[in-house]
């Protein structure tokens, strides 16, 4: 078993009469992940690359058992769209788009925690479980199946890091993408709790960066008892003080913010912290060694 | 967009929260239509931290005084920003200074309020006290007074904090704020008064605030010619000085090719992520601005597609790269989905697409060197 999704999973697209969402069809399928339903508000369309397309969520899970959802919709009707998909029961959905106000953010979020749903993103490039399942447009051929669970705020960043581990015969068991918004429907303290019950992953891999408070969260997992052994990467030390580095959170505005006090936090607690990309895939092999002895 | 004082204050003041009544000038001789009490404070607007500590408010006791302040103020600089106008106040003399703020938390999946009893320009020295409670429909009156009872030992303060508090919420909820920030609050006859005040609005709510959309149009038309370009054509952009001009796709990874970029004893020219426009317009527009910067040396492109279909990318990179007139060396690296397509498209410009980003970085920081 891997967390949030398996080979079991049953995949609805919603937006898929889209470019992208007819893209993103096609690229799933080819990876082996069932895609059973579509949905495509504004849109008379009976099927998309083989895909049957229901009216609404709610009915096209009870037609097809679907029980993963990504949308790919606007930020100007996410909310609407990410409602729809709680209110059907699914449990997963992933919203990989960016420019949604942090308001709707926090309501999506709220929305989803009272469905017991988990929302990944916005902002992200989605979740992959190498050689089960994939529900996002990450590039297929970075991933190698294995026990190294990774958690990224930054989608390139995860392909170029999750690349460089299969080159280095690293797998991985589940790539979560958290996204780099603000507010995020799964944030990086509850992303580490997945992967920390998870029998399939051994060790963590945070790839993080500069704002917000996500990577001290995973420095109070690793300094607790028990926690898997825990390596990261931080970008960002090269930003200038004060301004936005492109996702919405990433901005150094106190000292907590900075690329230095992070990595001093997460080595204290423990973590293994590469100093640059080059060193990456040796901390992630020496959190997998440590889990072994 | 982190507002100005007198703009934040004029939030604050529609919902209800008290501030002093003040005077908004654009020149230091309009400082003689102040008809309000004396002495007063003049404050410079502009929308950066740390005002305070470097000397932008100052007090005067008389009009001639109040004018040469203006002056002075006119003419300084805070973290580069001129001010873009005046705030003239009463000066309200007050004991207490306290700190008072809902923000946006990533672990709280929302708001928390933030509160010191002992705030002004040293905030930072004293944590605050927090409350977390991520949607503002979960704020809980009773939660925040259990925990203002550990600080605050006047009861009809507490009350008074968390009726404010209230009124933030319903400010930060409807005009879609990430935070306001009181600092310094203070009490004047038993009553709250903001003396300061701080909001940052969510810029991907613009599209349902005309009034915020406005606000931005006018920020891009303040940066420098380049920036505002960029910034127009969605091209998420910061400008940083250095000889290294980086073209780039995903905040994570451009980041990541900076921090190479330094390590490798150079400064990147900018942060200039295109992922927001991948299109044939968005990556000419990249070209042309880093391409007329005459201190940009060399030029490195490093996109790792995904969603962004890197066989796309090449093509159209390899229409720019065909039609741009400049001799700058361009240094490339792609890889993502399609990257089978994109060593031939590269090929035919004469360029190799690079294996890795350290290769791609040590060859473009050798070019612009040597440029």
């Amino acid at each position: 078993m891997s967390v949030l999704i398996d080979q079991t999973s049953r995949v609805l697209i919603q937006g898929i009469a889209g470019n992208f969402g007819k893209f993103s069809a096609r690229d799933l399928k080819s990876y082996g992940t069932q895609v059973v339903a579509g949905v495509a508000q504004g849109r008379e369309v009976k099927e998309v690359e083989g895909v049957p397309v229901y009216p609404d969520v709610r009915s096209a899970c009870r037609e097809t058992g679907a029980n993963a959802i990504i949308t790919y919709v606007p930020a100007v009707v996410a909310f609407d769209a990410v409602l729809d998909a709680c209110d059907a029961g699914c449990k997963v959905v992933v919203y990989p788009g960016d420019g949604l106000p942090v308001q709707d953010a926090i309501e999506v979020r709220a929305a989803a925690r009272a469905n017991g749903a988990v929302i990944v993103g916005p902002n992200t490039p989605g979740v992959i479980s190498p050689g089960k399942a994939k529900l996002g447009f990450m590039p297929s051929f970075c991933y190698t199946q294995g026990r190294l669970g990774v958690i990224s705020r930054s989608g390139s960043l995860s392909y170029e890091a999750c690349l460089r581990l299969t080159n280095a015969g690293i797998g991985q068991s589940t790539v979560i993408g958290i996204g780099g918004d603000p507010v995020k429907g799964l944030n990086a303290a509850e992303a580490v709790e997945l992967l920390h019950n998870d029998a399939d992953t051994d060790a963590i891999l945070y790839l993080g960066e500069i704002g917000g408070n996500d990577e001290y969260a995973v420095a109070r997992y690793a300094a607790r008892a028990g926690a898997k052994p825990t390596a990261a990467l931080i970008v960002g030390k090269a930003a200038p003080p004060g301004k936005k580095m492109g996702h919405a959170a990433a901005m150094v505005g106190s000292h907590a913010d900075s690329h230095g006090a992070k990595v001093a936090a997460l080595r204290a607690a423990g973590v293994r912290v590469a100093d640059k990309l080059a060193g990456l895939a040796a901390a992630a092999q020496a959190a997998l060694d440590a889990a072994k002895s | 967009m982190l507002l100005t004082e007198s703009q934040s204050k004029d939030m604050l003041r529609a919902h209800g929260i008290a501030v002093p009544e003040g005077l908004l000038i654009r020149k230091p001789d309009q400082i003689k239509r102040w008809r309000g009490e004396l002495p007063v404070a003049i404050k410079a607007q502009v929308a950066s931290g740390g005002r305070g500590k470097a000397g932008g408010v100052l007090r005067a006791n008389g009009v001639a005084e109040a004018q040469f302040a203006a002056k002075q103020l006119c003419d300084m600089k805070f973290g580069g920003e001129a001010p873009r106008a005046l705030l003239v106040e009463p000066w309200v003399a007050h004991e207490r200074e306290m700190y008072l703020a809902i923000t946006i938390d990533v672990t709280a999946g929302g708001y928390v309020v933030l509160y010191s009893p002992k705030g002004g320009v040293e905030v930072e020295n004293n944590a605050p006290l927090q409350y977390a409670f991520g949607s503002p429909r979960a704020f809980r009156a009773h939660a925040l007074r259990k925990l203002l009872g550990e600080a605050e030992p006047d009861a009809g303060l507490r009350e008074r904090l968390i009726t404010l508090v209230r009124r933030m919420l319903y400010l930060a909820t409807a005009a879609d704020a990430m935070t306001v920030e009181i600092n310094p609050l203070t009490v004047v006859d038993g009553k709250l008064i903001a003396l300061d005040a701080k909001i940052v609005r969510d810029e991907a709510a613009a599209f349902r605030h005309a009034d915020l959309a406005a606000e931005m149009e006018d920020a891009r038309k303040r940066e420098p010619k380049a920036m505002a370009r960029a910034l127009a054509d969605n091209l998420m952009m910061v400008w940083l000085d250095g000889e290294v001009g980086l073209i780039s796709g995903g905040a994570g990874m451009t980041m990541a090719a900076m921090d190479m970029i330094a390590d490798a004893g150079a400064k990147p020219a900018c942060f200039l992520d295109c992922s927001s426009n991948p299109t044939p317009a968005g990556y000419k527009l990249a070209f042309s601005i880093l391409d007329s910067e005459p201190q940009v040396k060399a030029i490195l492109f490093s996109i790792f597609g995904g969603g962004t279909q890197i066989d796309r990318v090449a093509l159209t990179l390899h229409d720019v790269l065909k039609a741009r007139k400049s001799k700058k060396p361009v240094v490339i690296r792609m890889n993502g989905t399609g990257r089978e397509a994109c060593d031939a498209y590269m090929k035919e410009v004469g360029l190799l697409n690079h294996d890795s980003l350290e290769a791609a970085v040590a060859d473009v920081v050798q070019k612009a060197g040597a440029a």
